[in-house]
Formats: structure tokens, C-alpha cells, sequence
């Protein structure tokens, strides 16, 4: 008896001991940071991936585009400026641009940056192999939509398509139209080069800390996924004397709160992918909170089969008080929508209609007359939600609101991947209203007005308007700013206009916020479309403690 | 003994397979798209493509078998929404982490467990009994949300400057404490009623009464004879306990942002990445089936009676 | 009948450890039915009679204070919003100006009602395969049992995330069934054991002997006996389910707006517990008050109905 038991106590102990000595090796001695020249940043989400072809969410453009070197990058007004592009042509008719690339570019594993790097990747991204989500970005040019959905004889597709390397310097890109807003364009993840030597080597797992090979400012030094990802300054890198930064650290915090409680306990310097909502009145009075403009728009679809009312779409954007969802839900500060395109885009004084049915504070008067001429109206209508924060409590208020109209509101809320399915398009039967985002890709107005053409991938709605699709299309061709402009101009008064069809009822305009150290509060920031630069970002002096 | 050991090794293999089965007709009864991560729609031929490339273009029968024969040869499949991954990956980078932190509560619920229920079983219906019981009720019945949220609250952020504890993590070994104080609480708790109970029956019972009447040493009765009736509950409910532990921590795992299991899978399962999910789920049924094993070997050692009944 | 129950032998995990509860020594033997006895001890039993109560008290509470409650739990009314205890609204309110004691309460009846829902289908289950699967005995028996063993690698909770993706929408029998699906497994056991323990009892089967039918059989003798154990396996298994429906709400999978369970309102509360705590408070508490009462209420009633054994 006493032997057995003596067993299992030994057999115990033993375990205990294994897993003891586990949990020690699995330490780590940095309590985080700074020291000089090291900050910690808390991103958000861990990236879903670093390949420049596959990765689509905000999280990876951001690290991407300080571990590479785009052809381009966005000036403070959006404008594309010379990053590896020294310099760039555009042929008269608009079809053809030419980019010369700098002769010092250069790959972490000593290798030049030429531009057979670009033409290799840009194909690769298009390729059906790869099947990359954005490829679609590349449909401006030539013979990428068709190398893109080819299912046999692919290589043959694949000469076709219009990115020719003419020499290590040159590259150039043939466009299936004029388009004024491509360069700018270039400036996205998609369009970065990868290391053809690296890719060919590794395969899927290329982008691994010890495998990845890259060309930017920064290097990746760690990369333990779903818990830090590090960066360091890059010593080869042209403008490395003008980087202050020595390392940046990273934590992938996902849930709001903890985030939060992780900036105040001095463990991150910065935390960035949105505040938790709920917290926001306290949050906004912390001299760290930052916020910022941001080109994206958060609306509510209609499905104008289900609601085939124009009056009572009408009456439904009247019906919503957007100042005080503003105020009281979202709490950032965004803008009240009065159009689809937000605030911020070029163009944006000609294009915004400055619609009278997208009200800052509710009109109910006027919704309640306008239901009033509807002779069938939808008095039960369903809500379709995802799940994420937010977005339950913005619904919550706008049913409130509806039911001020007779209206019913029942509110959905689906999962993600459920909800992709119930609006597709083309939208689920029972779905008769649902909530949605758009941010920009690029910073043009076409990209957010394009989505209501009757064929768009994106358009949940039904909506389907010959003479809407006519002006897309016009707009496409029109190389001139202003003229584009006052197209759109006239796409946004079809939707929002006095006899605007109203398939979407726009919120507000988004805004980024964030936390920041007061070390770093001037220079670290984000843009519009959700990057963020670290080579601006300089440690200042703080005079306080930032122990762990 | 060895016979039992593995009889009961061999009968896993059927299990196995039966969990399979039902993970994979489960999932494919969920709508929705792996493949479509975002609010765009994805390209027919894109669709198309990818379909192909992951063979969900076959006939579920063919899916099925070649997923079984990944699982015996130890290949889970590349991940359908991470595509620089794939499932062995993750399990490798990520299974550790919730591993650890369930032996940790396990061993602290134990240790602390333990000698609490006895010291309360001695001292039965004493202020120091009441209080022990109090603070075992509390923290079992009270979610670990909370529990969690309180200990960061308090011992992390509020009184951080001198604990030195961070507020979510887990590298340090500091950031490995409150986690888990946070998931081994309960069934610390649930250990110390467990402890208490059968040592109070056990001691009123004939023969303990025997034995101190012959004058043995109090302390040798207690230890020798109460501790080890008692431990057979704790040791029966310790199985299922530690299988739940790994396999539901993710509460505790998303609160202290611990890159474990949990958080994947309920991730995958929101994104309809099948074999994650299926990669996981095996997994954590290979985890729950082996803790019901080796409990019930365990059991085998510390009673005799039961392991002929049972085999 | 008098005689007391006999020892339920279950099969597998527990040992039945002969105890003395001493019976109240000198007391003339009543001809008393089962349940008058147990009443009788379970009345005993402070701990689980004040539980009981409490237990009670909530019940009644969820169910009637939303009816009686001067406040709409539905109203969105933002001037009020995040306001601490008062007189008016004595739990504050919400985010979005709603009474938090209201909500409280219909929060309770969807978390205690998905409770009972998901035990019941636990029952139903529980009980027919195990009594199937006992009563029957030989090879079907050992197949099932074989079969339950396999059933229990399943994990309880990613099964119940998977099944819950399965339904769609989280309502609540979609939460009951997500919740009862992996959980039924002792149940059954219990049950079977009970059931295979009673019909080698002396009684029954002199009943068989005596030429009665096995549906006669069945529901004059065994499934009395056997409600005793059922009552206390609901008790038993609530607190696992409740607990269960508040984890799953915490991580976005449960009941949607506007109404909510308690395990929602925790997330709700969650997120802005640096401002206003009470909202993650408040449920939590309601949440472990219920799992300690079922607890309690299960142990009293385990030493009322079976005062000479001691399930661990």
C-alpha cells in the first residue's frame, strides 16, 4: 500500500517538475521596454499574414508597409510620392506608366531590388495559384483579369498581362484605360515586391521571422504569432540615420479592455485597431487619446426588394439621429455621414450632396410624413449584425428609433462568417436591412461608388440602376480630376439626392483613435487608410517612469 | 495492470475515429465560406481556385478518408484562412501555452485544494471551517470572468507598482501567476468541499475510531488512512477537470491575451476554417480521452476493488 | 413503503462508502412514504433549506419583477444612461438608460430558463438511453456503454461552439441544445446503474415472478426510485449549464440584442468596468448565487434520499 502511494506522489512530482522547468525555459527577460529608441506597440490582432500578395486587413498593411518598400508611398495629403520609385511617366493617353526605380534598393539577404522583383510579384499575385483576394486591384491592368480566372493554359495568360521589367530599373505597367488614381494606387500592400529567391525556397512559410526577406526600414526580428511580433531598424536601410526608432516591440492584444488596462500599466506605449467603445467617455479625458480622420464610411443597407419603398428608405434615414449615436454610442467623434463618400476624399466638396434625407439630428416629422405616403409599408423588418463590438448597441439605438415610425425591429446578430453568407450578395430572402463598413483601398472616390452597380460583388442591396452603372463607367474613363468629380457628383445625388433611390442609409464618417505615450504622442499617428508610418515616430522625453 | 493499460490505450483508436466523424459531418453542416474573410465578395474563379487547392472540391467520402489518414500520420492540414500556416504549426506554437496553464491551475487548485478541505475537516464547524468553506464557495461559484477581471483589476494594474505583475501575457514568469490563480480557483474550491467531505465521513467512520482507540499516533491516522479514502473522489473528478481545463480555458485565455488553443478555435470555427477546427477538435478529444485514462489507472493503483469490476 | 432505497451501484466512477448518519436513534419506526422521509430530512438540512429558498426567491423574482418593474428593460433613453444606485433605478442603469435591475431579472429568466431547458433535454436523453440501455441489458448494453465511453473524448464546450455555428442563430433552444449535446453522458450513467440496481432488487423481481409486466414493472418500481436520483442529477447539472450560457455570451455566441442573459450583460459589463462595475457585478454574483443554492440543494437532497450513501 504504502509503496503504491509512494508511486504516484513520485509520479506527481515528477510531473510537476517537467512542466515547472517548461514554464521557466518559456520565459522571456524584457519586461517590454523603454529603454532608448524602443517602444512597445500594441496592434490589435495578430496580422493573418505577412505576404504582400495574401494580406488584406489593416494589421499587416501596417507592418508590411514599414518592413518594405513601396513603389510609392501617401503623402500627408494622399498624394504618391517617390519612395523606390525615383520617378515616374505616364504616357498621353493615360494607358501606359512607366516607373523608374532608385539604384540602391536592397534586399535583406544582399540581393538588389530590381524591377524583375516587381514584375514577378505583381504576376504572382494575380496568378490563380495563389487565388489573393486583392487581386483584383491589379484589373486596371492589362490582361490581369483574364491570367487572374484562367483555369488551363495559364502561362500563356500569364505573358500577357501588362508589367514588363524592360530593364533592372524600369518597369513598366499597361492599363486597360486611363486611370488618374493608379499611381496613387501603387502606394497599397498588394503592389510591394517580395524576394522571388525566398518565396521559391520556403514556400507558405516564407514569411516566418527566420526566413522572410525584406527591403523597408525595418526588420522583422520576432514573430510569435498571436503574442509579439518585433521590429528593428534596419542598418542598411538609405534613410536609416533619419530613424530614430532602434526596435519596435509588439503585442497583439485583441480584447478592448485589456488593452487598455495593458497602456495604463505601462506595458505598451501605444495601442492601435480601435478603443473599446464602452470606454470611450473615459478615455477621451486621458491626455494620451488620440484621434484621427479615417476615409470609411458605417452605413445600413436596405434590401429594396424587401423594402421596395423609395419613402420609406427615405424615412428610415430621416428616423436616425445620427449626432446622437455619435455622442452616445459611438463616442468617437466620427462624422455624421451626409453622403456615402466621407470627408477627406479629394474631390470631396464637389462629390458630397450634402443629402436632405442624412440628417445630423433626426427629422421625425418629416420621416413620419413620408411613411405616411407609403401605401404597403414594411412594418416588421429584420436587422442583420456581426458580432463585434459596437455594432449590437448601434443597432439597439436605431431600433428605437424605427419604432418611432411603426416599425419592428427584429436585430440578427450573426458571426462573421455567418453574416458574409446572409448578405452575400446576392442578399438572404429574410434579410431586410443590415449593417455595414467600407474603408478605402485607395484614395478615390470610384472605389467607394462603385459598389452600387448592379453587378458589383459588394452590393448586398438589390439596387440595380442602368443609368447609375452608365456614369461608373464614364467616370472610369475620365482621366480629368474635376470632371470625375462632378460625375460623382452626380452618382451620389442618384442615391441620396431629392429623388435619390437611397439603397444605403450612411451613419458617419469613421475616425481612428488610439492611445499613445506622451513620449511619442507628437509623432506617432495614422493615416486615412489605416497605416501607420514608425519612421516619423521619434521617443520624446517624457520625464516620467515607464517601468514594467 | 499492464493488460489494462493497454486495453485501454487500444480502445482510444476507435474513439478517435468516431470523433473525427462527427467533427467533420458537424462542420460541414455550418454555412459559410472560409474563404471569404472580408465584406468583399470573392471572385467565382478565385472561389474556384481555392476550392481546388485545398481538395474541398472532392466528394466528402474522399475529404474524409484523407483527412483520416493526415490524422494517423500526424498531418492536420494547412490552415483554409491563414494561409502561411498550417495546423501541426499551430498546434505546436500554441498548445504549450494552454497545456501549461491548465497543469498550473491543476497543480494550484491541488496544492491548495488539498490541505484546505483537510484542515477544514479537522476543524469541522469552527470559525476557521466556515471561513474556508466561504471562501471556497465563492470562488466556485463565482465565473472566472469576474474572478479574472478583479485580479487584473486589483493586482496588476492598481497595485502593479508593487507586485510587479503585467495585466496580460505570457512570457514572464510573473505574467503566469494570476491566470492561473484565475482558471485554478474553482476547482481549487471544488477540491476542498470534495477534501472536507469524505475526511469528515471517513473519520467517523469504524475503523479510524479503532485505530486511535489502539493508540496509533493521531497524526499517522489521519494521514495514512483519512487522506487516502479521501483522495479517490478528488482523483475521480481530477480527469475531467483537467480535461476541461485545457479545453476550456479560452475566457481566461482572450481576458490576459494568452496565445493558446482556445482562442484559435473559437476563432476558426467563426471563420469556417475547417481543419483547424477539425485539427483541434481531435486534439482536445485525444487530450480529454488520455485524462480519463490515466484517472481511471490512477484509480486502478489507489483501489484495487474497482479495477476488476470496471475491465 | 418503508424500506429505505437501496444503494444505487453506479458503473464506473464512484465508491460507495458506507457511512454513518446515524438514524435518529430511539425514534419509533414510521410507515411513512419515500418523499414524506426525505421532506423530513431535507427540512433538516439548514444549509439547503435556506438554499432552497433563496433558489426560490430568485425564480419568483425573475418572473415577476419584470411585470411589476416601473421601467421598460427595452427603452433606449441615453439621457439616463450610466447612472450609479439611486432610489429610481436601484441598480443604476445601462449604456443605453435601461433599469439594470430589471434587465437583471429578465436576464435571469432567459439564463436560469436555458438552465432548465438544457437540463431537461440532459434528462430526456440521459434517461432514455440509459434506461434502455439498462433495462435491456447483455450486448446491447455493453455496446452502448462502449459507445458512451467514446462519446465522453468529446469536449463540452468547442462541441457546444460548433453546434451553436450549426443552428445559426443563438436562440434559446439553440443555446439549450448547443449546451446539453456533450453533457448527457453521466446521466445516462447514473441512470442505467440505477436502473440495472433496481431491477436485480429482491422486489422487482419477485414482481416479475409474480407474473407482472415489464411496463408494470417499469413504472411501478423503477422510475419512482429512480426520480429521486433524477431530481438531485438536475440540481447537479444546472450549475455546469448556467455556467456554460455565461461563458458562451461572454465570447459573443449567445443571446442577441435587445435581450440579454446574464452572461451577456457580463460582456456588456466587462467592457466598461473601469466605469461602471456593477454591470459586471451584478450578473456575476446572480450567476454564482444560483450555482452555489443548486449545489447546496443537491446535496440536501442526495442525504435526504439516499441517507446511507455518500455519491462523490
Amino acid at each position: 500500500m504504502k509503496k503504491r502511494s509512494k508511486t504516484v506522489l513520485l509520479l506527481g512530482a515528477a510531473l510537476a517538475l517537467s512542466v515547472f522547468l517548461t514554464a521557466c525555459a518559456g520565459g522571456d527577460d524584457d519586461g517590454g521596454q523603454a529603454a532608448d529608441g524602443v517602444i512597445t506597440v500594441n496592434w490589435g490582432t495578430e496580422p493573418p499574414s505577412l505576404d504582400p500578395g495574401l494580406a488584406t486587413d489593416t494589421t499587416s498593411s501596417s507592418i508590411l508597409l514599414n518592413l518594405m518598400d513601396p513603389l510609392v508611398i501617401l503623402g500627408p495629403d494622399l498624394e504618391p510620392q517617390p519612395s523606390l520609385a525615383e520617378s515616374w511617366e505616364t504616357s498621353q493617353d493615360g494607358k501606359t506608366v512607366t516607373f523608374n526605380l532608385r539604384p540602391d534598393g536592397k534586399w535583406t539577404n544582399g540581393d538588389p531590388v530590381t524591377a524583375n522583383d516587381f514584375e514577378y510579384s505583381w504576376k504572382r499575385t494575380i496568378s490563380p495559384e495563389l487565388a489573393a483576394d486583392y487581386a483584383y486591384q491589379f484589373f486596371g491592368i492589362v490582361g490581369a483579369s483574364d491570367y487572374n480566372s484562367c483555369e488551363k493554359n495559364c502561362d500563356a495568360m500569364k505573358d500577357k498581362v501588362g508589367v514588363h521589367a524592360t530593364n533592372d530599373r524600369t518597369l513598366e505597367v499597361e492599363l486597360t484605360s486611363a486611370q488618374p488614381w493608379f499611381v496613387q494606387q501603387v502606394a497599397h500592400t498588394s503592389f510591394l515586391p517580395v524576394n522571388q529567391k525566398t518565396v521559391e525556397q520556403f514556400g507558405e512559410r516564407w514569411t516566418e521571422a527566420s526566413n522572410i526577406v525584406t527591403n523597408g526600414p525595418f526588420e522583422l526580428a520576432r514573430w510569435d504569432h498571436n503574442s509579439r511580433i518585433d521590429l528593428v531598424k534596419s542598418p542598411d536601410w538609405r534613410g536609416a540615420d533619419e530613424i530614430q526608432l532602434e526596435r519596435v516591440n509588439g503585442r497583439m492584444i485583441s480584447e478592448g479592455t485589456t488593452a487598455v488596462q495593458a497602456f495604463e500599466a505601462d506595458e505598451v506605449d501605444a495601442t492601435v485597431g480601435g478603443l473599446p467603445p464602452e470606454e470611450m467617455s473615459r478615455l477621451k479625458a486621458l491626455p494620451e487619446y488620440a484621434q484621427y480622420p479615417s476615409l470609411g464610411t458605417y452605413y445600413y443597407g436596405v434590401n429594396v426588394e424587401n423594402v421596395p419603398d423609395v419613402n420609406q428608405r427615405r424615412a428610415m434615414a430621416l428616423a436616425i439621429d445620427r449626432r446622437s449615436i455619435i455622442d452616445n454610442v459611438a463616442q468617437a467623434d466620427q462624422l455624421p455621414a451626409t453622403g456615402f463618400t466621407p470627408d477627406g476624399m479629394p474631390g470631396f466638396d464637389q462629390i458630397n450632396p450634402n443629402s436632405e434625407y442624412l440628417p445630423e439630428t433626426a427629422d421625425v416629422e418629416r420621416a413620419q410624413e413620408l411613411m405616411n405616403q407609403v401605401s404597403n409599408p414594411a412594418k416588421d423588418v429584420t436587422l442583420v449584425i456581426n458580432d463585434a463590438p459596437g455594432h449590437r448597441e448601434i443597432a439597439v439605438a436605431v431600433q428605437d428609433m424605427w419604432s418611432e415610425l411603426g416599425i419592428n425591429v427584429e436585430i440578427q446578430q450573426q458571426e462573421w462568417a455567418q453574416f458574409l453568407e446572409s448578405i452575400g450578395p446576392p442578399p438572404g430572402k429574410d434579410i431586410d436591412t443590415f449593417r455595414l463598413g467600407w474603408i478605402a483601398d485607395y484614395v478615390d472616390a470610384m472605389n467607394f461608388l462603385e459598389l452600387w452597380t448592379c453587378d458589383s460583388g459588394n452590393n448586398s442591396t438589390n439596387y440595380c440602376d442602368p443609368q447609375y452603372d452608365q456614369l461608373v463607367d464614364e467616370a472610369r474613363a475620365t482621366p480629368d480630376n474635376a470632371e470625375r468629380y462632378d460625375l460623382y457628383g452626380q452618382m451620389e445625388e442618384k442615391l441620396f439626392g431629392p429623388d435619390g433611390a437611397m439603397p444605403v442609409l450612411p451613419i458617419y464618417w469613421y475616425t481612428f483613435t488610439q492611445l499613445e505615450n506622451k513620449s511619442i504622442y507628437d509623432t506617432f499617428g495614422i493615416n486615412q487608410l489605416g497605416q501607420i508610418d514608425l519612421r516619423d515616430v521619434v521617443e520624446g522625453d517624457t520625464g516620467g517612469d515607464e517601468n514594467v | 495492470m499492464t493488460g489494462f493499460v493497454i486495453r485501454r490505450l487500444l480502445w482510444t483508436i476507435p474513439v478517435i475515429l468516431l470523433v473525427i466523424f462527427f467533427t467533420f459531418v458537424l462542420m460541414r453542416q455550418i454555412e459559410g465560406n472560409p474563404f471569404r474573410t472580408s465584406e468583399r465578395a470573392v471572385p467565382e474563379s478565385i472561389q474556384r481556385n481555392l476550392e481546388r487547392r485545398f481538395g474541398l472540391d472532392q466528394p466528402w467520402y474522399v475529404q474524409y478518408a484523407k483527412y483520416v489518414q493526415g490524422v494517423f500520420t500526424f498531418d492536420l492540414g494547412p490552415s483554409l484562412v491563414l494561409r502561411n500556416r498550417d495546423v501541426n504549426e499551430i498546434v505546436r506554437t500554441h498548445f504549450p501555452p494552454s497545456l501549461q496553464l491548465g497543469a498550473f491551475a491543476m497543480i494550484f487548485a491541488l496544492v491548495f485544494g488539498i490541505p484546505l478541505g483537510m484542515l477544514s475537516a479537522l476543524r469541522a464547524n469552527t470559525f476557521l471551517d466556515y471561513s474556508a468553506m466561504f471562501v471556497s464557495n465563492v470562488g466556485f461559484a463565482i465565473p472566472s470572468f469576474l474572478i479574472s477581471t478583479l485580479l487584473i483589476y486589483f493586482f496588476a494594474l492598481k497595485w502593479g507598482d508593487w507586485t510587479g505583475l503585467p495585466t496580460s501575457g505570457w512570457d514572464s514568469w510573473q505574467s503566469k501567476i494570476l491566470p492561473t490563480i484565475a482558471l485554478g480557483l474553482g476547482p481549487m474550491a471544488y477540491f476542498a468541499r470534495l477534501v472536507r467531505g469524505t475526511m469528515l465521513e471517513t473519520l467517523q467512520q469504524d475503523y479510524i475510531r479503532t485505530a486511535r482507540a489502539k493508540g496509533l499516533r493521531w497524526r499517522r491516522v489521519v494521514i495514512v488512512h483519512t487522506l487516502r479514502n479521501s483522495l479517490i473522489p478528488v482523483v475521480t473528478a481530477a480527469g475531467p477537470i483537467l480535461g476541461f481545463l485545457i479545453t476550456g480555458s479560452f475566457i481566461v485565455e482572450q481576458i490576459f491575451a494568452i496565445p493558446g488553443i482556445g482562442t484559435y478555435y473559437v476563432d476558426a470555427v467563426e471563420a469556417r476554417d475547417y481543419s483547424v477546427v477539425m485539427g483541434l477538435t481531435v486534439l482536445l478529444s485525444v487530450i480529454v480521452i488520455l485524462a480519463n485514462m490515466v484517472v481511471d489507472i490512477l484509480y486502478g493503483y489507489l483501489d484495487p476493488r474497482t479495477r476488476d469490476a470496471r475491465s | 413503503m418503508s424500506t429505505p432505497t437501496p444503494k444505487p451501484v453506479t458503473s464506473g466512477a464512484t465508491i460507495p462508502l458506507d457511512v454513518g448518519h446515524a438514524p435518529t436513534a430511539g425514534a419509533p419506526i414510521r410507515q411513512s412514504n419515500l418523499w414524506k422521509d426525505a421532506w423530513y430530512r431535507y427540512r433538516r438540512n439548514r444549509a439547503a433549506l435556506f438554499a432552497g429558498a433563496v433558489f426560490i426567491g430568485m425564480v419568483a423574482f425573475c418572473l415577476i419583477y419584470p411585470v411589476i418593474s416601473p421601467h421598460d428593460p427595452y427603452d433606449v433613453n441615453f439621457a439616463d444612461a450610466r447612472q450609479g444606485p439611486s432610489l429610481e433605478h436601484p441598480l443604476g442603469t445601462d449604456t443605453f438608460g435601461r433599469d439594470v435591475l430589471t434587465r437583471t431579472a429578465l436576464g435571469g429568466r432567459i439564463s436560469i430558463g436555458i438552465g432548465f431547458a438544457a437540463t431537461f433535454i440532459i434528462l430526456v436523453i440521459g434517461v432514455t438511453y440509459g434506461s434502455i440501455s439498462g433495462f435491456i441489458g447483455g450486448h446491447l448494453d455493453n455496446g452502448m456503454m462502449r459507445f458512451l465511453d467514446a462519446l465522453y473524448g468529446l469536449p463540452y464546450l468547442p462541441f457546444a461552439i460548433i453546434t451553436l455555428a450549426i443552428i445559426g442563430d443563438a436562440g434559446f433552444w439553440a443555446m439549450a441544445v448547443a449546451l446539453s449535446i456533450a453533457t448527457w453522458f453521466t446521466t445516462a450513467r447514473i441512470v442505467r446503474g440505477q436502473i440495472i440496481t433496481l431491477k436485480e432488487n429482491d422486489y422487482v423481481r419477485a414482481a416479475k415472478t409474480l407474473g407482472a409486466r415489464w411496463q408494470r414493472v417499469l413504472m411501478r418500481h423503477l422510475i419512482p426510485n429512480t426520480l429521486g436520483i433524477l431530481i438531485i442529477a438536475v440540481f447537479l447539472e444546472l450549475p455546469g449549464v448556467i455556467l456554460g450560457e455565461a461563458f458562451l455570451s461572454f465570447i459573443g455566441l449567445g443571446i442577441g440584442p435587445p435581450d440579454a442573459s446574464w452572461g451577456s450583460m457580463a460582456q456588456e459589463g466587462y467592457e466598461v468596468y473601469r466605469v461602471f462595475p456593477l454591470l459586471i457585478i451584478v450578473p456575476s454574483v446572480a450567476i454564482a448565487t444560483l450555482i452555489l443554492c443548486a449545489n447546496f440543494i443537491a446535496d440536501g437532497l442526495r442525504d435526504a434520499l439516499d441517507p446511507r450513501t455518500r455519491e462523490t
